[in-house]
């Protein structure tokens, strides 16, 4: 008896204590979890993996705001001085390193990278060491190196000299070991990328807003460009000029709803309502707009296409000035809003288009609180049924990241400004979009040389105003610190890397900040 | 011969001898009192040398009828030295010396119970009296102030759960201690579910030499919780009590009326260069005072029912409960919590040597809430809301019973609007406790296997309806006609969850002795753990007539459509967690005078990386009895014991790090991480690298040192408890902070922490009579902590912001951070006011590089906040933020008094926290939101004052006052009188006429009589764990309740 209770009890606690170790081990598939190593086995893996390179594309909207605001085109309005403070310290020219719409451009654009940098890390062999073959990787490969380019082109605008890797996605032991690279080197890693890109790209997307091998091109002329490479520009820019774009004759229509992916769309960001996203942790990170918010009129009633929004990105005066009468551009451009409730009374009846809020009367909308300049940017107004869940964050607006009109404007200052320069192409590329713009050749420009290059470049403000180009164009051709008060020369071409970077990973910080 | 005299002589002295005994039979009678003079009920009278006995009953009084011969009567009752007295003078008036500390109580300790005597760790006890007082809803709210080393920061939201920190904050991962209900590990937040009418007693664990038997989940402390069990032989009594209350707010908050928000709005309007907004003030009046609107009285009621007895094999105790809690917030149509609970505890001796337990638990829980804790919460909206607006509608043109604003578009709304759109349910239903077999296998050694479980079924139900607001509001979503907006929807939500744990032990006690004198109590054993959860939801637009009626996915018709795609929407998530652990405890003592404890426990969790599965902990403590000393001479000191203890705990809240790929579309993640793409109209999910591996992964490893004295004194009317500790965490779980370039995937939580907590808690009592018929029972308690975070990571880098709220600008109150007291509040020190333009031009920093003055706030004007410059540069900016203040209190005081005289009791108790700061996070500061009447104080020109709270009024705030400064830190220190109770029991004489009743008892509360405090909010307890804890962002405020109440006894 004695010993059998022995024996039982020796094997009891055997088990127990082998079954001890196998009840605490863990398996993420266990919690139904995917992990590297059942990942990128099949195409369907890489062409999945490859869609979420894109998907920083979207959360880079601000980068337009900010070149806006930071510019002489717009200012940062909003409820009161201390609303969307990272962006009135832009406007103000007061911005520091802890500024987060700066660091969120970082740490997305950074995420773009990683994202390809880790397709391109397991193109010949997945993580498993398996090769997966299939047909179009190389032009699938093609879309990432373009958007590798995408991102590093946006920090080196933004930010000057930064970390440049491509070998791998980083790990957590790559934390604090980078430091920043010369911009020089990160323009040739993006014209290697771009150069790749185009290698393999097809002509035509092969769903609306994919990659294609004009865009490709576009982007890297306007990277020569931002080298002063203005012959390498002209050659290239003109295989797009020559492409199969066209300009649309109205041009407000580009940037309705039904314009998207148009005749003149080179490369656009897509965006859309159909995925209602409601974080407000990530408010860039959805399938929607969230800068088309950011233009709207506060409390705007009545029955226009027009929807309420913040105020906190409104035109200038200066800029509505800018256009001459004729100009079509100046409406499809500059939203006047109380010269548009007087002209169209009947889309505000019971509303009076005086602005005082109170009792007294029925206002048609809440003037803007805070540098209020009565403008609004119409290209990305935002309209009634555009938007979908929390309304702020799911515009569906595309934002036109390459037209047509900018790549001719391009091709037209490359042609200007190359080593021996061609101011009759110069010229003809610039009065298409003049052409256009007035819908006559009354308008055109005949200037040459020096005098034309600085009606190019006007002519990129009038054409490309609210598109995200301003700040980065007088900053490359050095008419910031004429155009813009406050802007410091030496310091101000960039913007500060991101506080964090410098305590955290120990970068240098940019002069002066 | 021999024979003969056995055969005659002894028949006959037997029948001598009784016959004798019948003859000279007495009977005595007496009342038995304790050494302060109360009764002691229960005591074993018997005749000195027979088996002849009675007990006595509740007056203390017996009556026993003894041979004549007997002479002297044994006393003895469980606390008290025996007695012996004579039987001559009946009635005799017998006094019991109580122990010098009670030899018989015990403490539950894990796997077994020690006495209270041998215990050489650090406990808090708790026990059914205390509890009882109180009526609390959850049972933390008896352990606030009446367990010392324990903090609670109780909430007012009908059956919340509060933020408990047992000795300080020694985490970041989490601070909840562990809860153990008879054996069976659960958690804080299942506390709402058990009736605190069913406890015995609760016993807080808190040093390394009691917590360590509980290894890597006791770092934070252990609650151990006794439920009532029947006893061996004695007839049912069985318990019914009821108590019914009134709640309601004790405090407003002070808001601009109409008139006054009219004057402020103009005047910020001009400020800004804008127009006059309200031209006639005089129109304006008193306007609303929401607060007025939203609170409610609201009832609580109580009712519980028990039976404890048993029979020689078995032992019952069944009890019922109800609690019914309305809110004072919207009332108890929108706010509310309601318990329904059933207890059966059962012990059958199914063997001499085989026991079996079977403790089952039911408990159904029902609550609606109202939302809270925002600037447009309910609460939120009634403070911020605009003051002109009438309560209710008058403009027949518009649907809508109460009034709006034309002011305020968005974001706050009418709270009554909001209150009466506000439908939502959750009904839960809980089913917990254990089966357990006890085999004695020889004497003193007790093989024990119990399985224990705990099974929550919930679901839930909201309602989002179409709502009007206002003709102006942008956020309609109901035209004023009572039409759908285009494109706008109503909906439905559901949720079931359901989670489940159990654990499985077994585990053999051994107690022995060695010589006599040394004694020893071991216990080894095994342990496996599992719990896991699903939660299904989905959520359905389109609801019939905009109704909650038919407020239900099955009645719902939104379907799909591309340009629709979330009309019919379902999501799930699912965990699971397990533990595998060994344990082992071996206690000694010698004569209980000198003691010894040693625990080692070695635990595995699935959580951690492949390099560190297992963890080792060890604890041992040393005790001393001074007063059993044979040289200890003292009358004073009744009673010493000197303690010390040693050792580890762990922390594992944490789950698995791997690298994983997700799939799909937006995150909602913390780092937004998100996937997917659209092609022209076509959303196209992707996937991505969305965590990093961690395969270093452990423990938290806390060392606790702890020493300290149990003394009672001047004949055990005194007693004090004190204890000092010292915590210290390494490996402290936290996510590092790393390079952003890293990019968005989620980064794993890392040991790579420190923090050290060290402290004092104390309880001083005081029992004594003070007349025959009035005596006096009090209780002190003080705790103390004092937290440090020692390390982050290497280089202090890895920061966590909390306390995020918003007032314009989305804002974080608190930090977690290296060198600062954990979740510290954090922001701009303020420095006055610039009374002119030449004090902002004079505030300035000289450059080191120009050697120049800079001005440091160029952009603000006369009345704006000068803000500190804490780093001495050239800069006022995010680097000048600092510590500001501290949510936690410095320490904390409970202080209990009980008078009884004849047949009243009063007890009343108060409750301190000093030095906690509380940050105002419910203004909301939009041009046309209410203000606080902080604001008739402000600036108004040189001179006017050069208070930092009351900067000028304006609506282009270029100076952002509004920034997260000590402008909006209150001393959230407080006294609050939690309750005060007066009971009355009906005389014994009364009752035994009555032969239906043991005891009847009326008594009436009031809880939360009243709060001393300076914090200018409603409640300056503000719970939220570690960084929420201390931001008053409109907190659901304490009610004070009113009740009345019976206890009955048969």
């Amino acid at each position: 008896m004695k010993n059998s209770i022995k024996i039982i009890s020796l094997f009891f606690f055997i088990i127990v204590f082998s079954s001890c170790k196998k009840w605490v081990e863990y398996n993420p598939h266990d919690d139904y979890q995917i992990t590297d190593l059942d990942y990128l086995k099949s195409e369907s893996d890489y062409r999945t993996m490859e869609v979420s390179v894109y998907s920083p594309l979207q959360w880079l909207n601000q980068d337009v705001v900010v070149s806006d605001i930071a510019s002489d085109n717009a200012v940062a309005g909003g409820e009161n001085a201390s609303d969307v403070l990272n962006l009135q310290n832009i406007d103000d020219y007061r911005v520091t390193s802890d500024n987060g719409t700066l660091s969120d451009l970082w740490t997305s654009a950074y995420e773009g990278i990683n994202r390809a940098n880790y397709l391109t890390q397991y193109k010949d062999k997945n993580p498993s060491g398996e090769t997966i073959s299939f047909a179009g990787k190389d032009a699938l490969y093609g879309e990432v190196y373009f958007l590798r380019a995408y991102y590093y082109f946006d920090l080196v605008k933004l930010f000057g000299d930064v970390p440049l890797f491509t070998d791998k996605r980083l790990g957590i032991t790559d934390s604090r070991t980078l430091k920043r690279s010369p911009v020089a080197d990160v323009y040739k890693q993006i014209e290697l990328d771009l150069t790749n890109a185009i290698a393999v790209l097809p002509p035509t997307p092969s769903q609306p807003g994919r990659i294609t091998k004009y865009a490709a091109q576009a982007l890297l002329g306007k990277v020569y460009l931002y080298e002063n490479k203005f012959d390498d520009a002209a050659t290239m820019l003109e295989n797009v000029v020559n492409g199969p774009f066209s300009l649309v004759p109205d041009f407000a229509s580009i940037f309705l709803s039904s314009g998207e992916n148009g005749p003149e769309s080179v490369f656009e960001i897509q965006y859309s309502n159909l995925s209602p996203y409601y974080n407000w942790g990530g408010a860039t990170r959805g399938q929607g707009n969230y800068a088309v918010q950011q233009c709207g009129i506060r409390g705007i009633q009545g029955t226009s296409s027009f929807a309420a929004g913040w105020s906190t990105n409104l035109p200038t005066q200066d800029l509505a000035n800018a256009y001459s009468a004729g100009d079509q551009r100046k409406a499809a451009t500059v939203l006047d809003i109380d010269k548009y409730i007087t002209d169209n009374p009947s889309l505000f009846t019971g509303f009076s288009p005086s602005t005082d809020p109170g009792f007294a009367n029925n206002p048609a909308y809440q003037v803007a609180p805070f540098k209020n300049t009565g403008l609004y940017d119409m290209k990305y107004q935002p309209r009634k049924g555009q938007t979908s869940g929390q309304v702020e964050l799911n515009y569906l607006n595309n934002y036109r990241t390459i037209r047509f009109a900018g790549v001719l404007l391009m091709a037209a200052e490359a042609n200007n400004r190359k080593s021996s320069p061609d101011d009759v192409k110069a010229k003809k590329y610039l009065n298409m979009v003049r052409e256009r713009a007035f819908g006559d050749n009354a308008h055109d420009i005949s200037a040459t040389g020096t005098a034309l290059t600085q009606a190019i470049w006007d002519e990129r403000r009038l054409e490309l105003a609210m598109e995200g180009d301003r700040f980065f164009d007088l900053v490359r051709t050095g008419q910031a610190a004429t155009k813009i008060s406050g802007f410091v020369k030496g310091k101000n071409e960039v913007f500060p890397i991101p506080q964090d970077e410098i305590t955290i990973s120990g970068l240098t910080q940019n002069p002066g900040y | 011969m021999k024979k003969n005299f056995k055969r005659i002589f002894l028949p006959l002295c037997i029948l001598l001898f009784s016959t004798t005994s019948w003859a000279q039979s007495k009977t005595v009678t007496g009342k038995i009192l304790n050494d302060r003079g109360e009764a002691v009920m229960d005591a074993s009278v018997i005749a000195k040398g027979t088996k002849i006995g009675t007990t006595s009953d509740h007056n203390g009084e017996f009556s026993l009828s003894v041979p004549a011969t007997v002479n002297k009567l044994v006393i003895t009752a469980i606390n008290y030295n025996d007695a012996e007295v004579a039987t001559s003078g009946s009635p005799l008036n017998v006094v019991l010396k109580t122990l010098a500390k009670d030899l018989t109580e015990v403490v539950v300790v894990g796997y077994g119970t020690q006495q209270v005597i041998k215990v050489s760790g650090a406990i808090s006890t708790v026990k059914a009296a205390e509890i009882k007082k109180l009526n609390p809803v959850r049972l933390e709210e008896a352990l606030q102030g009446n367990a010392s080393g324990v903090t609670v920061i109780d909430g007012g939201s009908p059956g919340s759960k509060p933020t408990v920190l047992i000795r300080g904050i020694p985490s970041f991962s989490g601070t909840d201690p562990i809860v153990v209900i008879d054996g069976i590990p659960q958690t804080l937040d299942d506390l709402n579910a058990i009736n605190p009418a069913d406890i015995q007693s609760i016993n807080v664990l808190k040093d390394a030499a009691t917590t360590a038997i509980y290894g890597v989940k006791g770092g934070n402390g252990v609650i151990v919780v006794t439920t009532y069990t029947g006893r061996k032989n004695q007839k049912t009594e069985i318990n019914v009590s009821g108590n019914y209350g009134i709640q309601q707010v004790a405090k407003k908050i002070g808001v601009l009326n109409a008139s006054e928000y009219g004057a402020i709005v103009n005047e910020g309007s001009v400020a800004a260069g804008g127009k006059v907004i309200f031209p006639d003030l005089s129109v304006l009046g008193a306007g609303t005072n929401w607060q007025d609107e939203i609170f409610d009285k609201a009832p609580i009621q109580n009712y519980n029912v028990s039976a404890r007895g048993g029979s020689d094999k078995m032992t019952y105790f069944v009890s019922g409960g109800y609690l019914d809690q309305d809110g004072i917030v919207g009332g108890g149509s929108k706010s509310n919590f309601k318990r329904t609970n059933a207890t059966a505890n059962l012990n059958f001796d199914l063997s001499s040597k085989l026991k079996l337990i079977l403790n089952t638990s039911y408990a159904n829980l029902k609550s609606q809430g109202v939302q809270e804790n925002s600037f447009n919460s309910i609460i939120g909206s009634a403070l911020n809301f605009d003051p002109t607006v009438p309560v209710y509608n008058s403009d027949t043109s518009v649907v809508g019973k109460y009034g709006y604003s034309n002011l305020l578009l968005s974001e706050i709304f009418n709270p009554l609007t909001k209150l009466d759109n506000t439908y939502n349910v959750s009904n839960g239903d809980k089913l917990y406790g254990k089966i357990e077999l006890q085999y004695k296998i020889i004497k003193d050694l007790t093989l024990t296997t119990r399985f224990g479980y705990t099974d929550w079924n919930q679901t839930g139900k909201s309602f989002t309806p179409l709502v009007f607001y206002g003709p102006l509001n942008v956020e309609n979503t109901m035209n004023a006609d009572g039409s759908t907006i285009s494109g706008k929807h109503n909906s439905v939500s559901e949720n079931k969850n359901t989670d489940a744990s159990f654990t499985s032990e077994t585990f053999a006690n051994y107690n022995f002795k060695i010589n006599r004198d040394h004694n020893f109590e071991t216990v080894v054993g095994i342990s496996f753990a599992k719990s896991r959860g699903d939660a299904i939801n989905a959520s359905r637009q389109d609801v019939p007539f905009n109704s909650w009626t038919f407020a239900d996915l099955t009645a719902a018709t939104g379907t799909n459509t591309t340009t629709n795609p979330s009309a019919y929407s379902a999501g799930n998530s699912q965990y699971f967690r397990k533990n595998a652990s060994y344990f082992g405890r071996v206690n000694y003592d010698y004569k209980s005078k000198y003691l010894a404890s040693f625990i080692a426990r070695r635990d595995g969790s699935y959580a951690f990386g492949p390099a560190n599965k297992f963890a080792d902990f060890y604890s041992g403590s040393l005790g001393w009895v001074a007063s059993n000393e044979d040289f200890f001479k003292s009358d004073f000191i009744n009673y010493l014991k000197v303690r010390g203890s040693y050792g580890t705990v762990g922390n594992e809240n944490v789950s698995p790090q791997y690298v994983s790929i997700s799939t799909g579309g937006p995150s909602y993640g913390g780092t937004a991480n998100s996937n997917g793409y659209t092609f022209g109209n076509t959303f196209v999910p992707g996937s991505t690298v969305a965590s990093y591996k961690n395969d270093g992964l452990a423990w938290e490893k806390q060392k606790q040192f702890n020493v300290g004295f149990d003394a009672t004194f001047f004949k055990n009317k005194f007693s004090l408890s004190a204890d000092y500790f010292d915590k210290r965490v390494s490996g402290l779980l936290f996510t590092p902070s790393v390079s952003l370039y890293l990019g968005t995937a989620a980064i794993p939580t890392a040991n790579i922490g420190s923090t050290k907590s060290s402290g004092v808690d104390m309880t001083f009592g005081y029992n004594d009579k003070i007349t025959r018929e009035l005596s006096i029972n009090s209780s002190l308690t003080f705790t103390t902590s004092t937290n440090l975070v020692t390390a982050t990571n290497s280089d202090g880098t890895a920061i966590i912001n909390g306390g995020s709220y918003f007032n314009g600008q989305s804002q974080n109150a608190t930090r977690f951070q290296k060198g600062f007291t954990p979740g510290y509040f954090y922001g701009y020190k303020t420095d006055g006011l610039f009374q002119t333009q030449a004090d902002v031009n004079n505030y300035t920093a000289i450059s080191p590089v120009t050697k120049l003055p800079v001005v440091l706030q160029p952009n603000a004007q006369p009345g704006d906040i000068r803000y500190a410059n804490t780093n001495g540069d050239t800069l006022l900016n995010a680097a000048d933020q600092t510590k500001i203040g501290d949510p936690f209190p410095k320490f904390t005081m409970g202080w209990n008094v009980g008078l009884n005289f004849k047949g009243f009791d009063l007890s009343v108790f108060t409750y301190a926290s000093i030095g906690n700061d509380v940050y105002r996070a419910y203004e909301r500061n939009a041009n046309y939101s209410n203000k606080f009447d902080g604001v008739l104080n402000r600036w108004t020109g040189a001179g006017s004052t050069n208070d930092a709270r009351d900067p000028r009024y304006t609506f282009a705030d270029v100076n952002s006052n509004i920034r997260v400064s000590d402008r909006y830190i209150e001393d959230g220190s407080f006294v609050k009188i939690k309750n005060i109770v007066l009971g009355y029991s009906l005389p014994q004489s009364l009752i035994k006429q009555s032969k239906a009743f043991n005891n009847v008892r009326v008594y009436a509360q009031v809880k939360n009589a009243y709060t001393f405090t300076k914090y200018s909010g409603f409640d300056p307890e503000v719970p939220g764990g570690i960084l929420n804890t201390g931001v008053d962002r409109g907190e659901y405020p304490q009610a004070r309740t009113y009740s009345v109440g019976i206890d009955l006894k048969f």
